[in-house]
């Protein structure tokens, strides 16, 4: 009965979705879109599938990821040296998911560094970031159970200029010399400025961005680095939440099916130059790529 | 209670619903508020935000300076910024333009300021970044091991092909540099050092020989011009690595995007 429920849930609903976008009736979904609904549809009934999986009590394994594990080790060293940890949440303002992810890791690094009694300090780009980073802090502050350690001022505002700000937290650093600096958000070129700051003062840094091409600049110059997915999955694998595993688990088999479809691509790609057939695929999902 | 999680918690969830509805859907008014309205919003609460940003800078600062707090001659030169640039946006403009668009007239104050103190202050912030990309570059260039070395040769080959004089490099020294690499990899498997120079010379004049005969000097073969070898190196393992990340990093997006919507990521909200 269980798994009847579950085909039902998992397989024919979205087929039945999938089949009304493409029967499109009294023309309510846009044309053009198909592609982006089906991916996008089968991809959140998978992550919902393990979700509900590793809600059921199903043990998933995670694979251990150095800039996580280092995280804590970052915080624990800031405190033994007796100096504070810096986290810097980019550049962007809450339009942004790297920002919302870099929010959403503060909270669970203020949670450490509420529970190691080190200090906290975080400079903001935009003060709408400013005000969703004090709620993520005090949050952590008052779940940790240690609210008095929590002041205002360890989130504030320095301005919304990109290299403004990148000279204006390089000086934080040089002055305070932090132990522990985090960069977990959007950053654009001030990265490598601020990471070769960083740097220069032998703090240990741990970085994530969903920004491609900032990537490798935090490579060269942090210690940790969260890449690509590993960013956006940090939230979740520190959280330790089975719902929140889950959808790490169900992000796996989208990447997966991903690669199946590079595969078959690449299939076709060769029998179209073979001219063995000629098929275009994109038609299936009235997408016209034209050269 | 119900303003500070559930209401914000349905508030997050129906928000996330409609953008994405905005993009399937045909209903145009749908289409108007995801593209056009919603931003607005966003806008506005920033605007409100903006405000009080300002007065937790001025805030932090007053207290450092009044307080004598550690550094607090710095907080001296950020009031004395905020306060010139609100002097010159709001009370002097020392031209006869309306106000609102004198920000913009080229007698202004504000404009002398933004354009000849707050510009170039910018601009030598992007300039230091040439000194730490040579810094970063010749930590990440150090021949550590394998991977460091590929890098190095590779960072070493996009230099030279991306400059006129990788053009004019001749065909037997990018051979010779061919060889080089494979003889350095193998080198440790060849214990006499006499063996080894002559197989490496060998290799090198046969290379030469070869090259001559195949009348390489009038037209080199692809692999053998640094400036082809620069664009493979761009459009086939760069692309590849990057496209990688790129599907990994959308992949993530997507995740996170599904946990907010459907309110299992809270965090944001500080629950």
């Amino acid at each position: 009965m269980n798994e009847l429920k579950q085909y039902f849930y998992f397989l024919i609903i979205p087929l039945i979705v999938i089949a009304i976008y493409f029967l499109n009736p009294a023309d309510i979904f846009v044309n053009g879109n198909e592609l982006s609904f089906v991916s996008i549809l089968i991809s959140c009934f998978m992550i919902e599938y393990f979700i509900q999986k590793s809600k059921n009590g199903e043990d998933i394994y995670l694979r251990p990821i150095p800039a996580m594990k280092a995280m804590e080790e970052a915080v624990g060293r800031a405190t033994e040296m007796g100096s504070s940890v810096l986290y810097v949440p980019g550049i962007s303002g809450l339009d942004e998911i790297d920002t919302i992810s870099g929010v959403i890791i503060l909270g669970h690094v203020a949670g450490m560094t509420a529970e190691y009694e080190s200090d906290l300090h975080v400079p903001c780009c935009v003060p709408i970031v400013m005000e969703a980073a004090r709620e993520s802090c005090k949050e952590a502050y008052l779940k940790k159970g240690r609210p008095d350690l929590y002041n205002d001022r360890m989130v504030h505002y320095v301005t919304d200029d990109q290299f403004a700000y990148a000279a204006g937290v390089n000086g934080i650093m040089l002055r305070e010399k932090p132990a522990a600096i985090f960069y977990q958000g959007k950053f654009y070129a001030e990265s490598l400025i601020l990471a070769e700051t960083g740097n220069s003062v032998g703090a240990i840094q741990v970085a994530g961005t969903g920004s491609s091409s900032q990537i490798p600049f935090f490579v060269t110059a942090c210690d940790y680095v969260l890449i690509g997915e590993e960013f956006y999955a940090a939230s979740a694998y520190l959280s330790g939440s089975p719902e929140m595993i889950g959808s790490i688990k169900g992000q796996d088999y989208v990447k997966l099916l991903c690669m199946l479809f590079i595969g078959v691509v690449f299939l076709f790609s060769i029998f179209n130059y073979f001219e063995i057939f000629t098929f275009d695929m994109m038609t299936l999902f009235n997408i016209n790529i034209t050269n | 209670m119900f303003i500070k999680r559930q209401l914000a918690i349905i508030v997050m969830m129906s928000m996330g619903f409609l953008a994405l509805s905005g993009y399937f859907l045909n209903f145009p008014t749908l289409r108007e508020f995801t593209d056009k309205d919603a931003p607005q919003w966003y806008m506005i609460i920033a605007g409100f935000a903006a405000f009080l940003g300002c007065v937790n800078l001025l805030q932090l600062h007053i207290q450092k300076v009044t307080k004598k707090q550690e550094n607090w001659q710095y907080s001296i030169f950020t009031l004395l910024g905020f306060l010139v640039m609100i002097v010159f946006g709001f009370i002097y403009k020392n031209v006869d333009a309306p106000w609102g668009a004198h920000l913009k007239d080229d007698g202004s104050a504000f404009y002398w300021m933004y354009n000849f103190v707050y510009l170039p202050l910018g601009s030598t912030m992007f300039a230091l970044l040439a000194f730490f990309v040579a810094s970063a570059s010749y930590r990440a260039f150090r021949m550590r091991n394998f991977e460091a070395t590929l890098l190095l040769i590779s960072g070493v080959l996009l230099m030279l092909g991306r400059v006129p004089v990788g053009a004019i490099i001749p065909w037997w020294v990018v051979l010779f540099m061919y060889i080089s690499f494979i003889f350095a990899i193998i080198a440790s498997k060849i214990k006499d050092k006499r063996i080894f120079f002559i197989s490496f010379l060998s290799t090198n004049i046969i290379g030469l020989v070869l090259g001559t005969q195949l009348k390489w000097n009038i037209t080199a073969p692809l692999f053998l011009s640094i400036p082809s070898i620069q664009e493979w190196i761009m459009a086939v393992p760069a692309t590849a690595g990057s496209r990688a990340i790129m599907i990994g990093i959308a992949l993530g997006v997507l995740a996170q995007s599904f946990r907010i919507i459907t309110g299992r990521e809270r965090s944001i909200l500080g629950d």
